[in-house]
């Protein structure tokens, strides 16, 4: 046996030891890793579900209970009541701005403003600075659906630039660009969304939204500011 | 068939094809059709497929489906598109007009032709012909089994005998239902009869005398038919026993035991004129008013020519027999319509040749009435493609029954988007809970993964990277978890039922660092 067989012998071995520890590493770090022993339950079948849309009275509802009554100091008023309403939509598809605080928040045809798409706000100016407490927004309640990025905010700028208070926000992916929001999405009622506030101080409030599981429009039927005007 | 029914076979074929192929994916699966494609991807991937007495319908779909599959090509169950489950109704609508010229000689050609252009245009046909259930083919199989009894009784030969044998097994394996369309038919069968014997003093209706070893074997043949299918191929000893088994329960929904249970001018309201704030009118009287005429001509004997005036009364009392039964019933879904709306498309069909009779010499008249019937099918050809496409799954649509939101596909594209953050997308735990295992279609859309569990309720150990939660259990995770789980969105399941997502935390954060700037809409 000479030298150089040796050499190349021990090189051989070397490289087949190599191999040995790492098949024999890769196996033991894939006997570390195995997919959970899951155990989930598999899905049961079903059948025709109901028509919510048949069912009239008998629907499901989302929350069975009418809201609590909701507390605010003594002599709140609804401060945006017939009051000037400006939008980031100058060319509404159906029906008029001061449909948003005109007090009719039925269900008609005729009692909503319908913006175009993506996201657009309606403003009410109040007139002069107040301290607010609550704002109930509705949107469209004919049908069941849910609005997407409902952001509503407070400021004395009617321009939103400065002195911002957001009061609420849904738009927890920030689509549109308000910030990101951890308010919850919910469905359009009869009761409107109220948004609680802590006596914020503003003149103008601004209400956002991109759309709803049921159209890509923006619809708004009626916009409420409860609140003291401010001393 | 002469050359111009041939060609009139053919625009109609192709009108047929024209208003129902188009974006056969694009409508999200109604729960029915999801619970059937699963049921399908069962019997596709080889676990099998057992016959359920208590829901689901009969077999057939699921067998007849196979071959549809098959020729798209698909490999696994990820692969398999709505569109391909969805051919199986649609051939089977466009097959309604193709088996007309087998009833040539007792509706007429003229009337074939007419009947065959309703059955392409009709928006009731066009929209459930896209639709992944049983109601089309029973509707074929009825047909079918109509021509073949037609013929059998013109020729007297064993083939057709044994023919409308199979397309009864095959009805019995498509939907108990079938039971109605048997009952109607025997009771027209009766009817006529005793219209003939007032009307001319004859006994009976002389062609009705079958031979009884050919009816022995046409019921050999049925039996067999349906044996093979409800025992799933002989793997399954009591499917046939279940397929008696099953009318209990149906029965008692039928009864009025179950949320479909609708007032009588359910069915006639969605046919005849329908409109819901902000959608369009819908109507198909039009075919009605056609089918009144075509009554009227059999019933007064008006001869037509090249029309059996005894078959289109026997047609006229099984179509009406077939809608007593179905307005009876306090158990009403929109697509049982198809069932008797179809027998007053036939009788259109005559109603049309006869209008243009009444006409005689005058032929300008007889021009502007082909040409008004002509806009009518172009009107009922819109609304067909308005209630396919435009309005395919819109409440205001009168064929759309508690279907599924498009939003839902947002919160499947949702859940995509989000796994794909992950190393093996596919490897991600999802939970969903609804109350009743009211979660479907979810099953379907979430097939390709596999680490997905389904709860009725709120499980004791709820979280999960990714949480699906009806809004009816007011899971309030994020709360619960302290915001180690998010609510990242409610998605509208169907209207008035909402499902939330949850995310966990860390998982959002990464999905939201990852994703893709976003598109401009407009």
């Amino acid at each position: 046996m000479n030298m150089k067989y040796c050499s190349d012998l021990t090189k051989r071995l070397a490289l087949l030891l190599a191999l040995g520890v790492g098949f024999a590493t890769h196996n033991l770090h894939a006997q570390d890793l195995a997919p959970l022993p899951l155990k989930l339950p598999i899905p049961a079948f079903m059948g025709t579900p109901p028509d919510m849309q048949q069912m009239g009275p008998e629907v499901e509802k989302l929350s069975d209970k009418p809201r609590a009554p909701f507390m605010a100091p003594k002599g709140c008023v609804n401060l945006a009541f017939k009051k000037k309403v400006t939008s980031s939509d100058k060319s509404p598809i159906t029906g008029s701005l001061d449909l948003v605080t005109d007090g009719d928040k039925e269900a008609s045809d005729n009692s909503f403003v319908e913006l175009h798409k993506k996201t657009q706000w309606v403003q009410v100016d109040l007139g002069t600075e107040a301290k607010i407490y609550a704002i109930i927004v509705w949107h469209a309640h004919n049908t069941f659906q849910v609005y997407h990025d409902v952001v509503v905010q407070i400021s004395d700028d009617p321009d939103f630039t400065k002195d911002v208070t957001t009061v609420y926000n849904n738009d927890v992916d920030n689509t549109s660009g308000l910030g990101i929001g951890t308010d919850k999405e919910y469905f359009e009622d009869y009761q409107g969304r109220l948004m609680p506030v802590k006596g914020v101080k503003g003149r103008y409030v601004r209400c956002y939204s991109k759309g709803s599981t049921y159209s890509a429009l923006n619809r708004y039927t009626e916009v409420e500011v409860w609140g003291l005007p401010a001393e | 068939m002469n050359r111009w029914l041939t060609l009139g076979l053919l625009l109609a074929v192709a009108a047929a094809l024209l208003l129902r192929l188009p974006h056969l994916n694009q409508r999200p699966l109604h729960t029915d059709e999801s619970v059937h494609a699963v049921k399908f991807l069962g019997l596709w991937e080889g676990r099998g497929y057992r016959y359920d007495p208590n829901e689901y319908h009969g077999p057939i779909l699921y067998y007849v489906t196979l071959p549809f599959v098959w020729l798209s090509g698909a490999r696994g169950a990820a692969a398999v598109e709505a569109s391909a489950l969805r051919m199986v109704p649609l051939v089977f609508g466009v097959g309604l007009i193709l088996l007309l010229p087998l009833l040539g000689d007792a509706l007429g050609r003229p009337a074939v032709f007419w009947a065959a252009l309703w059955t392409a245009v009709s928006p009731a046909f066009v929209f459930y012909s896209r639709y992944y259930i049983h109601e089309l083919l029973l509707v074929f199989f009825t047909l079918l089994l109509l021509a073949a009894g037609w013929r059998y009784l013109q020729t007297r030969r064993l083939g057709w005998a044994l023919l409308a044998g199979a397309v009864l097994g095959l009805m019995h394996a498509t939907k108990e239902t079938f039971v109605f369309n048997l009952v109607a038919l025997a009771a027209a069968a009766v009817l006529a009869g005793a219209w003939e014997h007032w009307r001319a003093g004859a006994l009976w209706f002389p062609e009705l005398r079958l031979r009884r070893r050919h009816l022995l074997a046409a019921l050999a043949v049925a039996a067999v038919v349906s044996v093979v299918f409800f025992t799933s191929c002989f793997t399954n000893a009591s499917g046939p026993l279940d397929s008696i088994r099953t009318y209990l329960p149906w029965l008692h929904r039928a009864g009025g035991a179950s949320p479909h249970e609708h007032p009588w001018p359910f069915y006639f309201k969605r046919l005849l004129w329908f409109h819901k704030a902000g959608g369009p009118v819908w109507t198909e009287v039009l075919i009605w008013l056609l089918a009144i005429v075509g009554l009227a001509a059999a019933f007064t004997s008006h001869p037509l020519n090249g029309v059996n005036l005894r078959f289109v009364r026997f047609l006229g009392f099984y179509t009406l027999c077939l809608t007593a039964i179905y307005n009876v019933l306090p158990y009403k879904t929109p697509w049982c319509v198809l069932g008797f709306h179809h027998g007053f498309i036939l009788l259109a069909g005559v109603g049309a040749v006869a209008l243009l009779a009444w006409c005689g010499r005058r032929r300008w008249l007889a021009v502007v009435i082909a040409l008004a019937l002509f806009a009518g099918a172009v009107q009922l050809a819109a609304q067909a493609r308005r209630a396919a496409i435009t309005f395919a799954a819109d409440p205001r649509n009168p064929w759309v029954y508690a279907h599924t939101s498009p939003d839902l596909l947002r919160l499947v594209a949702q859940i995509n988007a989000i796994t794909a953050t992950q190393a093996q997308p596919d490897q991600t735990l999802i939970k969903v809970f609804a109350r009743g295992g009211d979660y479907w279609p979810l099953p379907w859309y979430l097939r390709a993964y596999p680490h997905v569990g389904w709860w009725s309720e709120v499980p004791p150990d709820p979280y999960a990277p990714i949480i699906v939660a009806s809004s009816s259990l007011n899971a309030n995770l994020d709360e619960k978890s302290d915001k180690r789980f998010l609510m990242v969105g409610l998605f509208q399941q169907r209207p008035g039922v909402g499902m939330e997502l949850y995310v966990e935390f860390n998982l959002w954060k990464k999905y939201l660092e990852m994703r893709p700037p976003p598109k401009d809409e407009e």
